[in-house]
């Protein structure tokens, strides 16, 4: 089969001689085609006619998509998705994010525009050419400088642009012919051996990925993080007898910030040396109100009287206002809450000391308020 | 050439003699054609061992863990970051020589850039072994990375080391990239000259169906000018984030706000003093003095006496400010660097980083290989010194004395440093004998007779 | 190469008679301005002469920096330029008139002269070896000294090469720019440190020298593209091209971005650590309405000029050059009053006392311009590289 022709090629031997060539070129009209040299020229650009490159406003858009994504994304993270104070600084620390933004605006502009170029100029993937492996293209990757006036032009007539390119100096005045395949195929956007190509590659990577953050992982020694040798809560271990890792405090043990009560079955010791080590504030007071009610008030009654709903049961808890109670030292009063009397029981678990304390001067001012003296009014 | 004075009236010849493009293409494609010579395989034995010694010591950090460093407390910054932020710092020549230089429209540079740049890339892959070791769990990089996950936890943005983290990640990326768009059009020279077929099948997929047309120049060249000028303030921001590290810190000697520009100069100190050694072997190796000239070479001297200079002044500014600003924490630092126990460290840096480059102002040292190579080994040796002094001293002694320690290096540490020289040298090794060493294309348009006589008016 | 070859016949010129006009009746309106703020107003006034010999100096010693950068790095696209920054160089020796009202009243506004206040205060006490006023003097006499001597010598090798055409002229001016460069850089360092940061004496930043030195280097190349831009449009100078004003323009937003790189830096870092004593001056900046210059500053200095120099066709728009070099100068005075005025007033205002300054500046520069043009040539006809700089093409 006759393969169709691509074109007329000629070969240049200086620069001038080219440049004087693109110039007639273009004079005569022609618009199909081109110029090959191995390095670029200055002023070929402007001898072709050719339109200012738009890579340039690429850039612009791809940057500022960087921009405005990096400031965004941080934003976002920092405002509303994850707010953490860090140094002291405010939520939203715009100097903190300049270098992000800054360098993610380059990565997009820079790498974004090259892959534009490489696919709308170079078109990749579809990147075969008629003019590939031609003596031409030999020629001109080397030291050669180079025209090719496509048959597809308007005005291409095989003799009289042979004709022309001769007359201006051209050497090597050639034709340049299609090749089969490369008809058959014509100018599919995804070609099915570069997405075939692609999905190899995308396939690849899951599977590294998967055998990486998967499998490898929880090999050692990677894993030794995540496996560790120390005991955790419910955890069997075979150095104890019982097999059972969680074992009872050792004989001795004391609770954190434990002091031993002095006076424990001494209630008039702790009467005679305990003394109320909280100054009388209302904060004090309070504090004192508020575990009174909680911790008192269900047997005593909220004022002390003794008349909460237990009143006349077994056991009747005693009103706080009798002459013995009023009379008692602090230390008395303490001590009955720490140790217990009678049937009412120690709580010194459920109030600690500062607070029994705080009850005490509590129990103070009911114990003022119902017996007021007009005194207390001035 | 250039024995004599310099002629004002003429613009300097970028390559010496008057080479055709095809023997430009044949000189430089030469040791990509030709098995390697007994000088490459004994280089290459020496940096490979290197290598393994690195690969041992790493395989013994992260089995064991980073305890098997020097590091301590105070000192747990040692090696890691000290060999971090030297590998960054000689990164930057490379993008400084590629991109600054095009933007100032150097030419001179035409025949040095694609060198450097792989050097850049080289450097940084280095630089980033060592923060992702010293985090402990390495194997779980992607923690660095802000994506959603099921923790419900992002990356702290406020960190400079998140800062880095992003930095060097988009500095080797679009170092990478703009090293492979300077690549294609050569790749493709090299498809039409090669004929072993698998190599002609490798340079036809990666250049891209490159075709040297006027109309792919013109986009080409207008992305290299974007990259370019996107790539000179990434690199300025790149050091700069990575002395954020220290300066955002409140110890004495880290703290102090001339650290941006004092590292980016430092930076591009070393990077050039390591460039052109590497400059210095390979135009010897490869018969390319012609296109390496001696006056490139003497002017990548000036670029280092200017950078140099820039850092003696930092150097003097942190004194003076030391004492002008009546903090006896900070002045102490000072005196602690000079006359402490890391005395030696520092007086090494002070002698190789801002007395010997002195030597460039004399024009017969800058023309003389031996002592250029003398200097920049000096350089390079000083300026790992300078990261040294920097972080070791400020942190083996800072405010309280009962605080202070003292910090010695083990051998996993040396080993580690000596393995990071060994993939570094390698990935050269290898470089040059793959790709060619100095682009085709841009060489080949800066030749005498290249462009066209013509100019465009206004 | 030489197609359009220009032959160059760029004898001196006088500028038009307004120029001599216009700056004799601004510096007459601007000296009226200043005594009367003197005698109302001495305190701010200080304030105010302080702000314009930071300014002054930055136009003036910034343009010998970029005669000396021309000089070390060999460029060519500024050689047909370079006269106009040597005009500009030439303020160097009037700097010692503005220098002068600073010494006779340092004590409204430095408080390191307070000799009390200082002996009650450990850390100023500490300070007196450098905070003094004789070494003030000494230091200040000597930069002014080193850049007077420098630019004299620059000019004079450059005018005499107009002449001679000796290429021995740009060696030695070559030899010089290497001296002069570490010169200029302590001596630009320490006038921001004396000038600037001792304002407030217990604060200290090892950048301000830098920061200072980027706003210099930007104010004196906007001055130079400004001037140069005018000179064009009146057909003074007929053969630059689109490429030398792409450089001009490039130069401005390379340093925009430098500028608010270093201002950032310093920023950044003292934001983070938070300690008080470095803290509290950027405090003093963020109250009482001077959060509004901060923030006006930003915009006026980045914002708008990195967008307005963006484009590569910007950089070659004479027009767009014109207006963002007069508003990146506007900008640069606003940078020195934002770093000056906040130790003087702890409220952001303007007030008629700061008009006079900057009249007197813009007078002293019109005249310079108009007398040192009827001297000298306006292109460096005898320097060996000015046939490649006319030619120069990106």
């Amino acid at each position: 089969m006759k393969k169709p022709l691509y074109g007329l090629t000629a070969l240049f031997d200086t620069p001038d001689a080219l440049m004087q060539a693109v110039d007639e070129t273009v004079k005569a009209g022609y618009t199909r085609y081109d110029v090959h040299a191995p390095y670029p020229l200055h002023g070929l650009a402007r001898a072709m006619r050719l339109k200012p490159s738009p890579l340039g406003y690429f850039a612009l858009v791809f940057g500022l998509l960087g921009a405005v994504s990096a400031v965004g994304l941080m934003t976002w993270i920092t405002l509303v998705d994850y707010p953490l104070v860090i140094g002291g600084k405010p939520f939203w620390s715009w100097p903190a994010f300049v270098p992000v933004a800054f360098e993610i605006t380059v990565l997009l502009a820079s790498v974004l525009t090259v892959v534009s170029m490489i696919v709308i100029y170079f078109k990749f993937p579809n990147i075969s050419h008629p003019l590939h492996d031609t003596p031409f293209m030999k020629r001109v990757s080397s030291d050669g400088f180079g025209i090719c006036i496509e048959a597809a032009d308007p005005l291409f007539e095989e003799a009289r642009v042979r004709g022309m390119l001769t007359s201006l100096g051209g050497k090597d005045v050639g034709p340049v012919y299609f090749d089969v395949e490369d008809l058959n195929h014509g100018q599919k956007v995804f070609d099915l051996k570069f997405v075939g190509l692609l999905a190899g590659v995308g396939l690849l990577v899951s599977i590294i990925t998967y055998l990486g953050l998967n499998v490898m992982l929880y090999m050692k020694p990677f894993n030794w993080m995540m496996e560790q040798e120390k005991l955790k809560p419910q955890a069997a271990s075979a150095l104890f007898s019982n097999g059972i890792g969680m074992r009872p405090p050792v004989e001795g043990t004391v609770a954190r910030g434990f002091l031993p009560y002095p006076y424990k079955g001494r209630p008039e010791d702790a009467g005679r040396y305990l003394v109320n080590p909280l100054p009388v504030t209302k904060p004090v007071l309070d504090l004192g109100r508020e575990k009174y009610l909680t911790f008192c008030s269900p047997c005593h009654g909220n004022f002390g009287r003794g008349d909460s709903r237990l009143a006349g049961q077994f056991p009747n808890p005693p009103t706080l206002h009798s002459d013995k109670v009023r009379d008692w030292p602090d230390g008395s009063i303490y001590h009955v809450m720490t140790d217990g009397q009678n049937v009412m029981p120690s709580y010194a678990a459920q109030v600690s000391r500062d607070e029994r304390w705080a009850i005490v001067h509590y129990i103070r001012v009911l114990q003022r308020a119902h017996h007021a003296k007009e005194s207390d009014l001035q | 050439m250039s024995t004599g004075l310099v002629d004002y009236t003429r613009e300097e010849p970028v390559v010496a003699g008057r080479p055709t493009a095809s023997e430009i293409d044949a000189a430089i494609s030469a040791p990509l054609d030709q098995f390697p010579t007994r000088i490459w395989w004994i280089g290459f034995g020496i940096t490979s061992t290197m290598l393994a010694i690195g690969v041992l010591c790493v395989g013994i950090t992260l089995w064991s863990g980073v305890g098997t460093w020097g590091i301590n407390q105070p000192v747990a910054w040692g090696f890691d970051i000290v060999n971090f932020v030297f590998w960054v710092g000689i990164g930057h020549a490379g993008t400084l020589i590629s991109a600054i230089l095009f933007l100032l429209r150097q030419r001179w540079r035409n025949g040095i850039a694609r060198f450097a740049e792989a050097m850049t890339i080289f450097a940084v892959m280095c630089a980033a072994i060592f923060p992702l070791l010293h985090t402990g769990r390495q194997w779980l990089p992607l923690y660095l990375m802000p994506y959603p996950n099921q923790h419900g936890l992002w990356v702290n943005f406020t960190s400079p080391l998140l800062w880095d983290v992003f930095a060097v990640s988009t500095y080797l990326t679009v170092s990478a990239v703009f090293w492979y768009l300077g690549l294609v059009p050569d790749l493709a020279t090299l498809r039409d000259r090669t004929t072993h077929p698998v190599k002609k099948l490798i340079y036809s997929v990666f250049s891209l169906g490159w075709r040297h047309s006027g109309r792919h120049w013109h986009h080409f060249e207008r992305a290299y000018l974007i990259l370019a000028g996107f790539a000179t303030p990434l690199v300025l921001s790149v050091h700069t984030i990575v002395s954020f590290d220290f300066a955002v810190s409140v110890i004495p000697g880290w703290h102090t706000t001339i650290f941006p520009p004092y590292f980016v100069a430092g930076a591009v100190f070393s990077g050039f003093a390591m460039v052109q050694n590497s400059l210095i072997v390979v135009r010897q190796m490869f018969k390319l003095k012609h296109l390496i000239t001696l006056d490139t070479l003497e002017k990548m001297n000036k670029v280092m006496i200017v950078t140099g200079s820039m850092v003696g002044y930092a150097y003097a500014m942190e004194y003076f400010i030391a004492w002008y600003s009546g903090s006896q924490f900070e002045l102490f630092v000072f005196i602690n660097r000079a006359l402490g126990p890391y005395a030696w460290a520092y007086w090494t840096m002070v002698a190789c980083n801002v007395i010997f480059p002195q030597l460039f102002w004399f024009k017969k040292v800058r023309r003389s290989i031996p002592l250029m190579f003398g200097i920049g080994v000096l350089v390079n040796v000083g300026m790992w010194f300078e990261r040294f002094v920097i972080v070791v001293t400020s942190l083996s002694r800072d405010f309280l004395p009962s605080s202070w320690g003292h910090y010695v290096p083990s051998p996993v540490d040396v080993g580690i440093l000596v393995g990071s020289l060994g993939l570094f040298f390698t990935l050269i090794l290898v470089f040059v004998r793959v790709l060619p060493v100095i682009s085709l294309a841009e060489i080949k348009s800066v030749l005498p007779g290249a462009q066209p006589e013509r100019h465009e008016h206004n | 190469m030489s197609t359009d070859t220009q032959t160059l016949p760029y004898t001196s010129k006088t500028l038009s008679p307004q120029v001599d006009r216009i700056g004799l009746i601004l510096l007459g309106i601007g000296v009226v301005l200043v005594i009367a703020a003197y005698i109302f107003e001495p305190v701010r006034a200080s304030f105010d002469a302080s702000i314009l010999y930071l300014f002054m100096v930055s136009l003036a010693v910034g343009a010998i920096f970029l005669i000396a950068l021309e000089y070390i790095t060999g460029a060519v696209w500024s050689v047909p330029i370079r006269r106009v920054t040597e005009f500009l160089a030439g303020l160097s020796p009037f700097l010692i008139l503005l220098v002068i009202p600073l010494f006779l009243n340092l004590h409204d506004v430095f408080h390191w002269t307070h000799e009390e206040a200082v002996s009650a205060d450990p850390v100023l006490q500490a300070k007196t070896p450098y905070l003094n006023v004789s070494f003030l003097f000494i230091r200040t006499a000597v930069f002014l000294g080193i850049w007077i001597l420098f630019s004299m010598l620059f000019i004079r090798n450059s005018t005499s090469q107009d002449v001679t055409r000796e290429a021995s002229l740009t060696r030695k001016n070559v030899r010089l720019a290497a001296i002069f460069l570490p010169l200029f850089a302590i001596s630009i360092t320490f006038t921001a440190v004396d000038w600037g940061m001792s304002l407030d004496p217990h604060w200290f930043s090892t950048i301000y020298g830098v920061y200072y030195f980027s706003g210099t280097v930007l104010a004196a190349v906007s001055a130079v593209t400004l001037i140069v831009v005018l000179l064009h449009e009146g057909g003074f100078l007929p053969g630059l091209r689109r490429d030398h004003f792409y450089s001009l323009g490039a130069l401005m937003f390379a340093f925009v971005n430098f500028w608010a790189y270093i201002a950032f830096s310093q920023f950044m870092l003292i934001w983070y650590a938070n300690l008080p004593e470095e803290t509290f001056w950027f405090m003093a900046r963020w109250e009482n309405g001077w959060q509004f210059v901060s923030v006006l500053l930003i915009i006026a200095k980045f914002g708008v000029p990195y967008f307005a120099l963006l484009s590569q066709e910007s950089k070659m728009n004479t027009k767009r050059l014109k207006i963002m070099a007069v508003w990146l100068l506007v900008a640069h005075l606003l940078d020195l009053y934002w770093l000056v005025m906040p130790t003087h007033s702890t409220g952001a205002t303007l007030s008629w006392v700061e008009l006079g300054f900057p009249v007197v500046g813009v007078g002293m520069i019109l005249l310079l311009l108009s007398w040192k043009s009827k001297r000298y040539n306006l292109v460096p006809i005898g320097d060996p590289k000015l046939q490649r700089g006319m030619d120069f093409h990106l």
